[in-house]
């Protein structure tokens, strides 16, 4: 399983690549296919800012998504994985 | 391979770096609507920089409040030259950003940026709150959609904005700037920029130590920041101040995660606390400002500044010590809000939102975690990188109007050194000042200097080769060498010997070929290469000053004595043509 931790959601991205033109670190690429959601081509290559949720145009149906690398997650006195 | 495309340009004022201060500079350049003004950003100027998902809070004098309260900008001066810079202080830079910042306020009002707030008893229903000063002196703002703003008023001044752009040499002819070449992160095209005047805005330097969760980019400041600026400036024999204090590793709340609010302090007043694993304050919780009481009380400076220092000493105090006590076997530490009211809990989600990754934080928080604030301590247990900004504030040497050593080419916000935290509000109050000096350069040159081609045509093969490249590395493999060198010869204490065996390993870091297979990889050996010269000027600055500094985190194994006397001084690190280095004393401002 490759490391992926920005999801998308197939029905809900209108492949407009608002995220792809505004990630900071330009780790996303627009999907060879118009229409489709972008692709992730450098998944190490995130500051995690959430431009990309804030910014997509369908965030409220959830088109992109971060999923935080669990070695990044915070700790916290009480937590389950 | 086919030959990079070269794209002339010509501009009258160029910006380098779309982060709060060159977009300030660049909107304030185009204001009269008479000259061409060009922004180059590596990234997007709509999230780009250490704003780029916003910033809940600017601190500045604020005459409303202040003049009631009996506070003077003098007064203000004082509590930063003490309390924040410890007297490595330019003070004509703190008049300029705290004497301008309410008019770049209201500017930022105009343009579509909430500053008021109706549950508000403060002047003007500002929220004003505690930042670095004795007295509360932040604005806080709904500023996650401030580059956004700034974006939009700079295209509608006519500012010609090139996204994925990134500068990487300034041409000079004769004393004066003449331009600049930089390269287009997706297109791999050579961009051979003519200009009038320059405004470099390119912020802090990042990616100086390894990071501890493993994830690379997962840095404070935005993983993008790899002090450009400071490459270019030192190429050309420019000044760099500061260079010496990389700090050491902190330990962050909510640790791994690097959400880059400020603790306890700032972003998470009042109700913050550090406690211990018995539940111990560590560092007491703040209390908002009492506004009923404004102007009704008497004000002495000089006391307000002595209790607020005892105060800093604690909570600091307390922060500064867990790394040591973790280490020797003592804790879990935790940021505490269980106490926090509803208000305080409100305010503090609001004010993360707001603040740096905080929007994404507060998702993660809220949404992944399903965590509530109020009710779940965090604990401090990842290591922050090690920065050289903030306390350092590591950068150009400039005049009181931001002007560099070389006719035309200025300094703006975290490019500029000489002002501890200057941060945001030195972004936004230095960047428009740039820019107006800028334009009025530009107003009064009638043609451009006729600068050479050869930069240009040398970074075309520069990058052709690193294109081409069949056995060079590549750049992570680099970078984490430089990272691994730095956290290993310039430690948190360091001693001449290991310094310059470090030179030395970075000598053989320099000679390792790089290796990039598209445009996106060859800009970030660019990084990579910015970050090498950061990395000399630490080490070198570092062996010239003689002396321990603990409040900039400077300490040396073989001069362990803090040196006032000698080193109450800012010292300038300086790249000669020939490739050595000199070095220079500069004042401090008492």
């Amino acid at each position: 399983m490759a490391l992926k931790h920005i999801y998308f959601n197939e029905e809900a991205c209108t492949g407009c690549n608002t995220c792809v033109d505004i990630c900071m670190c330009d780790k996303l690429a627009p999907n060879p296919e118009k229409g489709k959601p972008p692709v992730e081509m450098y998944p190490e290559e995130c500051w995690f800012c959430g431009c990309c949720v804030t910014h997509c145009p369908q965030t409220e149906k959830g088109a992109i998504q971060i999923k935080t690398p669990f070695q990044m997650r915070g700790s916290f006195k009480k937590q389950k994985a | 391979m086919t030959e990079l495309k070269m794209i002339p340009v010509e501009t009258d004022v160029l910006v380098i770096g779309g982060g709060l201060a060159g977009c300030m500079a660049a909107i304030n350049a185009a204001g009269e609507g008479d000259l061409k003004v060009t922004l180059a950003e590596k990234s997007n100027t709509m999230a780009s920089g250490c704003a780029a998902s916003g910033i809940d809070h600017f601190w500045g004098y604020i005459p409303p409040v202040h003049e009631k309260m009996g506070y003077t900008l003098e007064d203000m001066a004082e509590d930063h030259r003490v309390g924040i810079a410890f007297g490595l202080f330019r003070k004509d830079l703190f008049m300029l950003v705290a004497g301008t910042l309410y008019d770049r306020v209201l500017d930022l009002e105009k343009w579509g940026i909430n500053f008021r707030y109706e549950d508000s008893k403060a002047p003007g229903k500002f929220r004003i709150v505690e930042q670095f000063h004795s007295v509360p002196a932040a604005f806080n703002m709904d500023g996650a959609p401030l580059k956004p703003t700034l974006t939009r008023e700079a295209k509608r001044r006519g500012v010609t904005i090139l996204n994925r752009v990134q500068m990487t040499d300034l041409i000079i002819d004769n004393g004066q700037v003449a331009g600049g070449v930089g390269i287009g992160t997706r297109t791999g095209d050579i961009y051979f920029i003519k200009a009038k005047a320059v405004v470099m805005s390119n912020g802090r330097s990042n990616r100086l130590s390894r990071n501890q969760t493993g994830f690379d980019f997962n840095t404070r400041l935005p993983s993008p920041l790899s002090g450009d600026g400071t490459s270019m400036a030192m190429r050309i024999g420019l000044p760099i101040i500061n260079g010496e204090f990389l700090g050491s590793r902190l330990l962050a709340p909510c640790g791994n995660y690097n959400p880059n609010y400020g603790d306890p302090r700032n972003t998470v007043q009042p109700a913050a606390r550090i406690v211990d694993n018995a539940g111990n304050v560590i560092a007491p919780r703040t209390q908002f400002y009492d506004w009923e009481k404004l102007g009704k009380e008497p004000f002495d400076a000089a006391e307000s500044r002595r209790r607020w220092l005892e105060e800093r000493k604690v909570w600091r105090g307390g922060r500064s010590t867990l790394p040591k006590r973790v280490a020797q076997g003592e804790g879990p530490f935790y940021l505490d809000f269980t106490d926090a009211t509803e208000y305080e809990a409100n305010y503090i989600a609001w004010s993360i939102k707001n603040e740096g990754k905080g929007t994404q934080f507060m998702r993660y928080f809220e949404g992944e975690e399903g965590l509530d604030l109020r009710e779940n301590p965090q604990e401090y247990a990842g290591w922050a990188n090690r920065e050289l900004s903030g306390t350092a504030a590591k950068g150009l040497w400039v005049t009181k109007d931001l002007e560099t050593d070389i006719r035309n080419l200025f300094g703006a916000g975290d490019e500029v050194g000489g002002l501890p935290w200057a941060a945001g509000p030195g972004a936004i109050t230095m960047g428009w000042h740039a820019g107006g000096m800028a334009a009025n350069r530009a107003r009064g040159q009638k043609a451009f200097l006729a600068p050479s081609e050869d930069t240009a045509k040398a970074r075309r093969e520069f990058c052709s080769a690193i294109l081409e490249s069949k056995r060079g590395f590549h750049w992570k493999e680099v970078e984490l060498h430089i990272q691994n060198l730095m956290d290993f010869y310039c430690g948190e204490v360091r001693g001449e010997s290991m310094l310059r065996r470090g030179l030395e390993r970075l000598e053989y870091v320099r000679s390792a070929p790089l290796r990039a297979e598209n445009p996106h990889e060859l800009a970030r050996c660019m990084d990579v290469l910015s970050i090498m010269d950061s990395a000399e000027l630490v080490l070198r600055a570092s062996i010239e000053r003689k002396e321990s500094r603990p409040s900039h985190d400077f300490r040396r194994s073989d001069y362990p004595d803090q040196d006032d006397k000698n080193w109450l001084v800012f010292l300038a690190t300086k790249r000669e043509n020939d490739g050595t280095f000199s070095f220079k004393k500069m004042p401090v401002d008492r």
